[in-house]
């Protein structure tokens, strides 16, 4: 018995070792190129795919992102458009989008901010292939066939911080969000400063779920929220439609995103930021049709706000309880920004007061998006050190 | 129980090796799963033909082949650490924690490591700290029982989510990818610290060999072992095994231990081979999948091996499920369970107590 | 001020806790545990939302929730009894089964509106200090689940049903021995279970979150599971578990709001962390606490 348990044990270590050395081929993200691009990338295709990492009906992100797409679908009758939603954001997404190129896709939509990684990957390993990611930004050189590309979604969401501050009588704003990424940051910061800039007394208070949609947290923190005197209430959630019943409610204020709400509000919407994903998207399929879209402006990570136009990020219409006075300001500040400036015109200091970005300055895309601090007025920490 | 005039089903699955029924009971399961499935599907108003055959040909191709290897590497592993403890009588319901704990340890020994040392001695470092980290998780749940009798079927349980916590934790805040935008995730481990690839471009990583390592040696262990031979006399009966001169506590703690290492060891294969980084969801159910897998083998490695690419094929399936039939990703769900009922109900319909 | 708000957010957020926890002791106490708990949440949970979307009235919704529920734990039972399929087993089958049977039909009613169920603070009662907005200020289930909880005890500890529930829970053989079947009980205390989980499910969608959501019950269902042996398949128990529970949740919305930083792992630990601990220090007494022949359910396994 041991015998035979002995010679078992060497054939397993040597069919063991062969394998291994078989599989010497490193698990790179970078893998080389499986094939020689033919022809400009992402050209000759007759599918387009677009990933996303929720439900595609979820009244918030990616339902967004998914209009989008059948916006794609009608623009190119010829083409056909294939989706998948929920898909994670890991190797899964680079097996889907792998799934959408063999069935016959050349241009690919990673609709998320973690979507990058398999997107860069994918890629790598598809030169043929021109692979799109919404959200996130790629540090160093961008590689012939991706391009990142995103809103100014900070934009919108100042614009509507100016209308809340206008609005709040309490000079209590409350924020309810996931994860303190740099776009959710960046978001409440805007929110915060358009708020002091009508009305230095507002402030911003925070609470964060940990999740991108749990209604039942959303719901207590809207709770607690209100019962500390906090009268408009906006968020960061992908599903959107708790905090808002909750904060109307109540009878507070709501401030929406992602997409217009205001029929779950109708006294107390007042105006929001929401997406419109279909001309931007369109263009970009176009250009990469026409076979021009290494060395465009999307080969890159490509940015629109006010100020280049076709932010897909855009203003929500008022609702019943704005002044023409909170209406007059919002539009006084866009035209500001689109001329030339910034809602992150310094001078812009943090919650402990030092200057983060100086008086007069402009900051670029990539600073604004690497943002890891509160502004002044934000009540609330940060989750992390 | 001694009582046998009771027409009360055991709840205890004594398993009757009566082949030819089995058999039976996966044919069913084959045919009656996709019926069943193929309902809902309709109801739906998407054709359920349209829909296996394009599930069987998204299959077919190696891309997706792969796929299903990798996934079935992690849920073997998964599996068997389910399957041993199971032999000594012992309930693991803990792998899904055991996996999170394995990866944590893995990733804790990756991040001080991989900058530092050759990439081949990170891996074996973060091989057995993932295995000494499941089995430490295990091992606790084993305590519990061994001193203050605490069930370990329900330790295991909570433990997962307490193991989740944990992983949240450190990816939020000390372990935080400084350059990840905020997002809540780890450093992405070095690429020379990674499993190796089988081919360039592919998705196939040495995590497979580790899996089918891991079976050889449950398999070899569990028939041919004094060890294996002494877990299933206390899996038969303690009492038993205790009366023999066997001591008890030590057999069941081993059991667990190891079973803690398997499925830390998936935890390694999965964070090594495939995520690179912590993130939150990062295991999606493994730990499940893997106890399932185990039951529907009966706690027999090798058919633990089988039903792991089995349910691993179904949940590479489901990707097609959304890109041909647009269903939502979360109806592979239900086609794997309606499998899983369809077989767990069928095999053990005709056991009575004799 | 922030204690009140806290427990009242316990008693809110617990509530949908309370209802699977009293379900699950239900079936527990008649010898099956059901780890799709969590299933037959979601399972309440969109039924409820759909029909109250369809018919305008959330008590239609609740009581259809609680008819789905039943249903899952239905096939649980089936598959326990009639087939005599491992209980932990199929009850995870079924826990896949509801996630993604809600997911598929669930998606048409995301973006729907509702008429919720409406806070309804009680005269009299909620204008006591402290102990009014805690308790008396919140929608019909919850004060349902005040009357649920002492009716579920008596039930189980008082009355002859009760008597023959436990009874298939302890010693079946002496059950059957007296003329009742055992299945039979089973059968009707898991789907009993399994309709008190669909409420619970029922007021997270159409009294607490107003929403329906794919998975929109995190990981409640466990915390259900985790609670009845916390409360040593006690209702009463249950009860005070539950809303400590739900208070844990209620935390760090609360704390956050007054500006804290708050590590809400350790928070979202507590559920579980308190279960084991209940376990170690109560140890042997907590587990002759469990039904005889549920125990027998953890003692697998002799598999040749």
């Amino acid at each position: 018995m041991l015998a035979k348990l002995r010679n078992l044990a060497t054939v397993t270590a040597v069919a063991a070792a062969v394998t291994l050395l078989a599989a010497c081929a490193t698990n790179s993200s970078t893998a080389t190129p499986a094939a020689a691009a033919s022809g400009a990338p992402g050209t000759g295709g007759t599918k387009i795919g677009f990933i996303f990492v929720g439900p595609k009906d979820d009244y918030g992100y990616n339902q967004a992102a998914y209009e989008g797409s059948q916006a794609v679908a009608k623009a190119f009758p010829a083409m056909e458009v294939l989706t998948a939603e929920n898909v994670p954001e890991d190797d899964n997404a680079a097996r889907v989008m792998e799934g959408m190129i063999r069935k016959g896709a050349k241009i690919i939509f990673a609709t998320s901010y973690g979507h990058k990684d398999p997107a860069l990957k994918v890629a790598a390993a598809h030169p043929d292939v021109v692979v799109l990611q919404q959200g996130n930004i790629v540090d160093g050189a961008v590689p012939p066939n991706f391009g990142t590309y995103f809103g100014t979604v900070y934009e919108p969401v100042y614009l509507a911080g100016i209308v809340a501050g206008k609005t709040t009588k309490s000079n209590k704003l409350g924020y309810v969000y996931a994860f303190p990424i740099s776009q959710t940051l960046d978001n409440i910061n805007a929110f915060q400063l358009g708020a002091a800039s009508v009305n230095p007394a507002a402030k911003t208070y925070v609470v964060n779920t940990s999740s991108w949609c749990d209604p039942a947290k959303q719901a207590e923190a809207a709770k607690s929220l209100l019962s500390q005197g906090v009268d408009v209430i906006s968020q960061h959630q992908d599903c959107t439609a708790t905090v808002i019943r909750a904060t109307e409610a109540a009878g507070a204020y709501t401030v929406g995103y992602h997409a217009d709400a205001s029929s779950l509000a109708p006294k107390g919407w007042l105006t929001g930021s929401q997406w419109n994903w279909g001309p931007l998207y369109t263009k970009m399929t176009q250009k990469i049709m026409d076979g021009g879209f290494t060395g465009s402006p999307y080969n890159a990570n490509f940015r629109v706000g006010l100020k280049t136009g076709d932010n897909p990020f855009v203003q929500s219409a008022y609702g019943p309880s704005v002044s023409e006075d909170a209406k007059k300001l919002a539009t006084d500040a866009m035209a500001r920004i689109s001329k030339d400036g910034s809602p992150f015109l310094g001078p812009v200091t943090d919650q402990a007061g030092a200057v983060k970005i100086p008086a007069g300055t402009v900051p670029d895309y990539k600073t604004i998006e690497s943002i890891d601090y509160f502004v002044t007025g934000v009540v609330g920490k940060i989750p992390s050190s | 129980m001694t009582d046998t005039q009771v027409t009360v089903p055991d709840v205890r699955p004594q398993i009757v090796d009566n082949r030819q029924k089995q058999v039976l009971g996966w044919v069913v399961a084959v045919a009656g799963a996709p019926v069943i499935f193929g309902a809902f599907v309709a109801v739906k108003g998407v054709n359920p033909f349209t829909v296996y055959a394009d599930m069987l040909t998204s299959l077919a191709d190696p891309v997706q082949g792969q796929a299903v290897l990798v996934r079935a590497a992690v849920l073997l592993l998964a599996g068997l650490a389910v399957a041993v403890p199971a032999r000594a009588g012992l309930l693991n319901v803990g792998g899904e924690g055991q996996i999170v704990i394995g990866a944590v340890s893995a990733a804790g020994v990756g991040l001080i490591a991989d900058q530092r040392l050759p990439g081949g001695l990170v891996l074996v470092l973060m091989v057995l700290a993932a295995m000494a980290g499941g089995a430490a998780w295990a091992g606790l749940a084993a305590g519990l029982r061994l001193t203050v009798k605490v069930n370990e079927a329900i330790s295991t349980l909570l433990l997962n989510f307490v193991a989740i916590d944990i992983m949240l934790g450190l990816i939020y805040d000390p372990w935080k990818d400084a350059s990840g935008f905020g997002q809540p995730s780890s450093r992405p481990l070095a690429d020379t610290a990674r499993l190796p690839l089988f081919t360039t471009g592919g998705t196939l990583n040495a995590g497979i060999v580790l899996a089918l390592l891991a079976l050889v040696g449950v398999w070899a262990a569990l028939r041919y072992t004094t060890w294996g031979f002494r877990l299933r006399v206390v899996g038969g009966n303690p009492e038993a095994a205790r009366r023999a001169g066997m001591r008890v506590g030590p057999l069941l703690l081993s059991a667990m231990l190891v079973g803690g290492a398997l499925a830390g060891l998936a935890g390694l294969v999965h964070f090594a081979g495939t995520e690179f980084k912590l993130r939150p969801g990062m295991t999606t159910n493994f730990g499940y999948i893997g106890f399932l897998a185990s039951w529907l083998a009966m706690h027999r490695p090798l058919r633990v091996g089988l039903a792991a690419v089995l349910l691993a094929a179904i949940a590479m399936g489901g990707d097609s499920l959304q890109i041909d039939a647009g269903l939502p990703a979360a109806s592979l769900n239900v086609l794997m369970a309606v499998v899983l009922l369809v077989v767990l109900g069928s095999r053990l319909a005709p056991r009575r107590k004799s | 001020m922030i204690v009140i708000e806290v427990l009242a957010g316990g008693v809110r957020g617990g509530t949908a806790i309370l209802y699977a926890a009293l379900g699950e002791t239900l079936a527990e106490r008649a010898g099956i545990i059901n780890l799709g708990t969590e299933g037959s949440m979601l399972a309440g949970a969109l039924t409820a939302y759909a029909i109250t979307a369809e018919t305008g009235s959330p008590w239609a919704g609740v009581v259809t929730g609680a008819l789905a529920g039943a249903l899952l734990a239905a096939v649980h039972v089936f598959m326990v009894v009639a087939r005599g399929a491992n209980q932990l087993a199929t009850g995870l089958v079924v826990l896949f089964l509801g996630g993604g049977l809600t997911a598929m039909f669930g998606a048409a009613y995301v973006g729907r509106s509702i008429t919720p169920f409406r806070p309804y603070a009680i005269p009299l009662l909620s204008d006591i200090p402290g102990l009014g907005p805690v308790l008396f200020d919140h929608d019909p289930l919850v004060y349902l689940s005040y009357l649920l909880a002492p009716a579920l005890w008596w039930l189980l500890f008082r009355s002859r049903w009760g008597l023959i529930v436990r009874g298939a829970g302890e010693h079946p053989a002496a059950l059957s021995a007296y003329g009742h079947s055992p299945k039979l009980v089973r059968y009707l205390a898991v789907i009993g279970g399994g309709l008190l989980t669909g409420i619970g499910g029922a007021h997270l969608s159409t009294a607490y979150a107003n929403a329906w959501f794919e998975n929109m019950t995190t990981g409640r269902g466990f915390i259900a599971v985790a609670l009845v042996i916390f409360a040593a398949w006690h209702p009463l128990r249950a009860v005070g578990g539950a809303y400590l529970f739900g208070a844990a949740l209620a935390l760090s919305p609360a704390l956050q709001a007054r500006g804290y930083g708050f590590n809400q792992f350790v928070l979202d630990a507590l559920p579980y962390l308190v279960t084991i601990a209940a376990l170690i220090v109560l140890g042997r007494r907590r587990i002759n606490a469990a039904p005889e022949d549920l125990s027998r359910v953890f003692d697998l396994t002799p598999s040749r």
